[in-house]
């Protein structure tokens, strides 16, 4: 890997990507929150509901900002970075980063200011609307976007030109590609998943401190409801489905994903284990046999591949972080169906708001979202590799060739200090905004 | 196919500068026009909930331009690997300005988001100025079109070249001179009081000091390319859009000159418009400009996606602009009116 001359590119495209995608999951996640509280508002006239999407979107406004600035160098490192991959596939994936732009990001940026500032100007009914606008803008995106990365994940749709570049063949089998189906549910239920835990980690910060009782309430009971639907459906089915395309499309990813370095049928799945490449094997595996086998082809006794059947260059290239990215999502995503399924079930008994070791549960519980969002993207993309298109072109041949590696390096480190100072920033103010809470603030 | 989609990129491109045109300048100018706290807050509140807006047109460039030129946006986003990474950190500080400023009530606090939001509007002006003279001066290629650019050379306008030389700073100087003036022109459409009054006087001084300006660099660009304007006769798309620069002139002239300021706003709108269109008209069909005689310029033809795929783009690209234009439709309505000094130095803008 250290001899790689895309190298410092990919961890520069890797840190700036991961770092950005903190911020879209909350806008996804959130905005439909607003548009909810919004919507009641609208229905029952009941101020309630208007001071939490008040105080929501002084939140939102911030994430959606940061999002906005971080976002800036990912399209544009296609080009400074990523040179080769532009030019070999530009003529496919341009396609719908232009959509993504023209689409989504031009309604979004049309109403946030409408959504965060215009709600005297706008009226209730307007401003209603410019949240829907600014969450269909949120979700179009993803939509762009996952496309893209389907794309590269599953190419279908395309031809190869003389020139060796990838054009259209057919347009329509590139939208519809059945990759982003899957991807696209499960990566926008996970998107909903840290939403909620964030609505909920205030509610239970608020019911703790025995502040905004009122608001409290609407939080924890809103970001249980949807943590537990969401945090199910991320499992089932779609965490479920894309693990089966990868099982189908990339096998070699699923055998670097379970550390299974041979093939053969009763597949065992690995719940505990610490691959060692060196000597291909699982280190202290605790292993379930045939449940591989099951979840991936549907019967225990299904063949599974192991590593040793793909030449050595076609494996990806990191397969211990691979493996612990896939087990550490797996691991949260089952926590939190538990978290919240007895949170649900303590709310449904009357009793959450006095349960404090649970209250505590839920406050604390917020950054983990995060962290399994992050992971389920190395996932895929680590998973993909040695390939920047998945069996067409390698990763080594997309980085830019003029770019020299200290050139690179001194722009990651340019990175670094500046989103080091944004968090920083990020952090303290949206501190002050819930230190500040939902009551009436000074506009 | 190509011809339409470099018009299609030059209209982006010019659009993305009109409208964050009006920041540069209002950011240019903030110190200047705006000089208490509130006045600030008030020239910030001007501009606030749209300056997301007027950014992602830069996005939609930047995705047009891969989806139609991607071997153009790959040679020269790796070519000015670095000044663009400049643009994009001045790009990021701008926007986080404007967002945190209003946060927190304290003067420090104010005083030090301000003068970043100054910087780097200031920067990005210059920088996009000097880009623009890049395109018409040519940049070093390789044989196979790849470049690497450094920051400066020795100043000249042939050879081994450099992102600055007397040309590119010349048409920095002067793009940001007149991004100020229609930052003015903007300010005074959108406040009152004495941010209003500032910003009218020093419109009306900005867009005359322009004049000579955009002389000295007519002259220089026939020193630089006499071939751009020796052309001009054979270019109907060229007169057509310096019609429209003079149109925009005229409109500009007597909107300042009758106190009309919706009207001074679209004639320099207009201005902006034509300038850079024209430039783009002289420039077809060459994309990328070669100043070292080795490597052959590159046309858009050579540059440009499959014809099949631009064909497709057409299709999608025609109903998004009605979108936006919608878009613009409805904020033209919600933020066309004066925003007043304000009276509390907080707001979220």
């Amino acid at each position: 890997m250290l001899n790689d001359p895309a190298l410092w590119h990919r961890i520069q495209f890797a840190f700036t990507i991961t770092y950005h995608y903190l911020f879209p999951q909350l806008t996804m996640g959130l905005a439909w929150f607003l548009v909810y509280w919004k919507w009641k508002a609208l229905r029952t006239g009941d101020e309630k509901y208007n001071r939490a999407a008040r105080f929501w979107a002084r939140v939102f406004g911030l994430n959606f900002a940061v999002g906005v600035v971080t976002g800036f160098p990912m399209e544009f490192q296609f080009g400074t970075n990523w040179a080769g991959f532009s030019k070999y596939a530009g003529g496919v994936i341009g396609q719908t980063l232009a959509m993504e732009g023209m689409f989504a990001f031009f309604l979004e940026s049309a109403f946030i200011g409408a959504l965060i500032w215009g709600e005297k100007r706008l009226g209730p009914r307007l401003h209603f609307w410019a949240a829907v606008g600014v969450a269909t803008g949120s979700w179009l995106s993803g939509v762009f976007i996952l496309v893209t990365n389907s794309f590269m994940q599953h190419p279908v749709g395309y031809t190869v030109l003389e020139d060796g570049t990838l054009a259209f063949d057919d347009l329509r089998a590139y939208l519809l590609n059945p990759w982003v189906f899957v991807q696209f549910a499960h990566n926008q239920c996970a998107a909903l998943v840290t939403g909620s835990f964030v609505v909920a980690a205030v509610g239970a910060f608020y019911t703790l401190r025995r502040q905004h009782a009122e608001q409290a309430r609407l939080y924890l009971n809103a970001g249980t409801l949807v943590g537990l639907i969401a945090s199910l459906l991320v499992a089932f089915p779609t965490g479920d489905q894309q693990a089966k395309f990868v099982g189908r499309y990339q096998p070699a990813t699923l055998a670097a994903m379970e550390g299974r370095f041979h093939g053969g049928r009763l597949a065992d799945l690995a719940v505990i284990g610490q691959p060692n490449v060196a000597e291909q094997r699982l280190e202290n595996p605790i292993q379930l046999p045939g449940v591989l086998s099951f979840l991936a082809y549907g019967t225990f006794e299904s063949y599974v591949r192991g590593l040793d059947e793909f030449p050595k260059d076609e494996w990806p290239d990191n397969i211990e972080l691979l493996y612990y990215s896939f087990h550490i999502m797996i691991t949260l995503g089952t926590l939190f169906i538990g978290l919240m399924g007895l949170a649900c079930l303590l709310r449904w008994r009357g009793r959450l708001e006095t349960a404090r070791p649970m209250l505590w549960a839920l406050m604390l519980a917020f950054p983990f979202p995060y962290i399994a969002n992050s992971l389920g993207w190395m996932t895929a993309e680590l998973g993909r590799q040695p390939w920047l298109v998945y069996g067409l072109f390698r990763t080594t041949h997309g980085a830019s060739k003029v770019v020299s590696p200290g050139d690179a390096i001194f722009t990651l480190i340019g990175f670094c200090g500046l989103y080091f100072v944004l968090g920083v920033l990020f952090l303290y103010l949206v501190g002050r905004e819930i230190m500040h809470g939902p009551g009436d603030h000074p506009e | 196919m190509s011809a339409l989609w470099y018009a299609i990129l030059a209209f982006m491109l010019s659009t993305y500068v009109v409208l964050d045109g009006r920041n540069f300048g209002a950011g240019i100018l903030h110190w200047i026009v705006a000089r208490n706290r509130q006045e600030r807050r008030q020239l910030i509140a001007a501009i606030g909930p749209l300056w997301t807006w007027h950014e992602v047109w830069l996005l939609g460039t930047g995705g047009i331009m891969m989806m139609a030129f991607p071997r153009f946006m790959a040679l020269v986003f790796s070519g000015y690997y670095l000044a663009l990474f400049l643009v994009l950190w001045c790009i990021l500080l701008r926007g986080i300005s404007l967002e945190v400023g209003g946060h927190i009530d304290d003067e420090l606090w104010q005083t030090f988001w301000d003068s970043v939001f100054t910087v780097s509007n200031a920067l990005l002006a210059i920088l996009f100025g000097a880009a623009f003279g890049n395109v018409v001066r040519g940049v070093p290629m390789e044989g196979d079109g790849s470049f690497y650019l450094t920051f400066f050379t020795n100043f000249r306008v042939t050879g081994q070249v450099g992102l600055l030389d007397w040309y590119t700073l010349a048409v920095a100087a002067f793009a940001a001179l007149v991004l100020t003036a229609h930052g003015a022109t903007y300010l005074t459409m959108r406040t009152e009081g004495p941010v209003h009054d500032r910003s009218r006087r020093l419109a009306w001084r900005l867009w005359l000091a322009a004049v000579p300006l955009f002389g000295v660099i007519t002259a220089l660009t026939w020193v630089v390319r006499p071939e751009l304007l020796s052309g001009l006769p054979h270019r109907p798309f060229a007169w057509v859009n310096s019609f429209i620069a003079l149109g925009g002139t005229a409109a500009l002239v007597m909107g300042l000159k009758q106190q009309r300021e919706r009207l001074a706003l679209t004639g320099s709108t207009w201005l902006i418009y034509g300038v850079i269109m024209t430039g783009a008209a002289a420039l077809f069909p060459v994309m990328l400009y070669s100043t070292l005689p080795s490597a052959p310029h590159l046309n858009a033809t050579a540059l440009a996606a499959p014809d099949h795929s631009l064909r497709i783009a057409i299709a999608w690209w025609i109903p998004a602009l009605c979108l936006s234009l919608f878009y613009l439709y409805v904020i033209q309505r919600y933020y066309s009116g004066k925003v007043k000094v304000a009276k509390e130095n907080q707001g979220l803008y």
